[in-house]
């Protein structure tokens, strides 16, 4: 390029930025900001457009107090409880998570069995299945084995990820010599031991970026709570706030407040380990 | 291993023979072991509910009543009459249209505008993957509020910028767009990520000897880039049109499938149908069928991007 083209490039560069920056920011900044500053206020700089349409002027934390029920109020929703039902079966999931298909992938990177291979595409073709599409038909199953309603109906359908197993799969593949393996067998070490002591500690990056795409998907995750649980107690904290708004819903703080609640813990996470998070999307292509 | 040289010096022939084959067994239990429990649970809840779903739709079926008489293909019968399901089937294709191929062009043109590392890029590239990992439904919430016909955001942008107020999700015509470019807005990060790490896998070499070649950037992009980022789109392709052929949780949110069914989607009828109306039955024909058109889809995407290689 040229100098003036490049002069250009970087002048454009100075506007195209902060504009994709707001593009991309904006809802959710005026959401944070919005949980932070009275209603009142709020329509108050709507019209017109400006600074202060997002900048609150007047901070509270009022919005917190409501939403974890430390206010007077007719129908008081505690969301801390319903934040803690999410971190809990968030927590469950990855660790059954963790524990099972580190398992399988050890069996498919390192094991010898008879139609391994058919074996792996028996979990790889799960995923065609199309998950929401087959929600019905999965609420059916959970059904029959007594166990809708419960942790257990939202844990135990979703711990074994075939995307998980193949990624560790890979990572043992790729990363960890065979050699290893057999200098600790000689040793005297069963499989057990081989997986926990020489596998498992060569791939804690591995396992942090699987845990993290868990995480998000999880944290997430809406449609499966939404029918399986029927009890209010146990519900999660996506639907217990989605439930609190209508379609037609002005912009109100204590929504704000709900939803930044839901909101910042995976943001704070994916912003502290982007990089593995970017990765873990890069190779395997998981969706959130 | 150690096993298995003790037992072949302390045994004869005979008798080693058939511990070593014992021995092989047990190893081939124990390896299965390690798999068992991951099996377990994709069959029960990957495949099972496919076969209970078959099943399910040729069955009368309600939740309290379980499994009744056979009614063979009914339901399947229904479904070609049912005015609402052809709606919902058209809707989600316009979503579909609307979004994937929109989404997927502007995630490339991102990737190749912020290849280069230059100051800032790295802070726009995490504004572009925030709403990534915001969920579904809090997006939803707050762009309902954002579209809100009368105090939403943009009508706040709008009126500042002389424009008069346009209704999103309450207009026909409006609503499925608006939700599209909403979904553009969260998915097209996992796009973006995808595309960078796709351009940077191509050798900077490539390029250089187009240049010594006399290629404008137009002509590069045409024959070094789109060629070598072709499985790779194929992949984003594939996968984006899966996943917005299922949109649900938008449409639950801010539109129940409205204004006169204008956004009502085939997995939005499918939850209706089951959870709503309680008509697991039909509920559960719809979703084989939503699943044999979804994998037939697919597949002819996977065929026709590859033919033309």
């Amino acid at each position: 390029m040229s100098r003036g083209l490049r002069l250009a490039d970087w002048a454009s560069r100075l506007v195209v930025y902060p504009l994709l920056v707001f593009l991309f920011l904006a809802p959710t900044l005026w959401m944070i900001f919005g949980s932070l500053r009275p209603d009142s206020e709020t329509y108050q700089y709507l019209f017109p457009f400006g600074w202060h349409t997002l900048v609150p002027i007047e901070w509270t934390l009022d919005h917190y107090r409501t939403i974890f029920a430390l206010t007077e109020s007719r129908r008081p929703t505690n969301f801390g409880k319903h934040f803690l039902n999410s971190a809990y079966v968030a927590s469950g999931i990855i660790l059954l998570s963790l524990l099972v298909n580190t398992l399988a992938a050890y069996f498919f990177a390192r094991l010898r069995f008879p139609g391994k291979r058919w074996l792996m595409l028996f979990v790889l073709a799960t995923l065609v299945i199309p998950s929401e599409a087959t929600i019905v038909p999965l609420y059916m199953v959970v059904r029959d084995l007594g166990i809708q309603n419960s942790f257990a109906g939202l844990i135990i359908p979703w711990y074994a990820s075939p995307f998980v197993v193949f990624a560790l799969t890979q990572f043992m593949r790729e990363q960890i010599s065979y050699e290893l393996d057999e200098a600790a067998m000689i040793d005297g070490a069963g499989l057990w031991t081989v997986l926990w002591r020489v596998l498992v500690p060569n791939i804690i990056p591995g396992l942090v970026t699987v845990s993290l795409l868990e995480f998000q998907v999880v944290w997430n995750m809406f449609y499966w709570p939404l029918v399986v649980i029927a009890d209010r107690d146990l519900q999660l904290l996506q639907v217990v706030i989605g439930g609190t708004v209508g379609p037609n819903s002005l912009p109100r703080g204590r929504t704000f407040a709900g939803a930044s609640l839901a909101t910042v813990p995976v943001v704070l996470v994916f912003l502290l380990l982007q990089r593995y998070y970017v990765q873990g999307v890069a190779s395997t292509g998981v969706k959130g | 291993m150690a096993q298995r040289f003790d037992a072949a010096g302390a045994t004869p022939a005979a008798n080693l023979l058939s511990r070593v084959f014992t021995w092989r067994r047990r190893q081939l239990i124990v390896a299965f072991l390690f798999v068992l429990p991951a099996l377990i649970n994709f069959l029960t809840f990957r495949y099972i509910p496919i076969f209970e779903a078959a099943y399910a739709s040729v069955f009368e079926y309600s939740l309290l009543g379980g499994f009744g008489d056979f009614i063979g293909l009914a339901h399947y019968e229904r479904m070609l009459t049912d005015p609402v399901l052809w709606r919902a089937f058209q809707s989600t294709v316009m979503f579909v249209v609307y979004k994937v191929p929109l989404q997927i062009v502007l995630a490339l043109a991102l990737a190749l505008y912020l290849s280069r590392q230059t100051v800032g890029t790295a802070i726009v590239r995490s504004a572009i993957l925030t709403p990534m990992v915001t969920s579904l439904i809090i997006v939803s919430i707050i762009w309902a509020m954002i579209y809100h016909s009368q105090n939403g955001l943009i009508q706040s942008i709008l009126l500042s910028l002389g424009l008069p107020k346009v209704a999103f999700l309450s207009d026909v015509n409006n609503a499925m767009p608006a939700v599209a470019a909403m979904m553009i807005w969260k998915d097209i990060g996992f796009s973006f990520i995808i595309f960078v790490a796709g351009l940077k896998g191509i050798p900077e070499m490539y390029y250089e000897a187009a240049i010594v070649d006399g290629a404008n950037r137009w002509q590069s992009f045409r024959h070094i880039t789109l060629p070598l980022l072709r499985p790779i789109m194929m992949f984003v392709i594939v996968t984006q049109t899966i996943f917005s052929f299922q949109v649900f949780v938008p449409i639950y949110q801010m539109t129940q499938g409205g204004p006169l069914d204008s956004t009502k989607v085939i997995v939005y009828y499918i939850y209706q149908m089951g959870f709503r109306f309680q008509e697991m039955g039909y509920a559960s024909a719809l979703s084989i069928v939503t699943l044999v058109v979804l994998l037939t889809v697919s597949w002819l995407q996977m065929r026709v991007l590859k033919v033309d290689e």
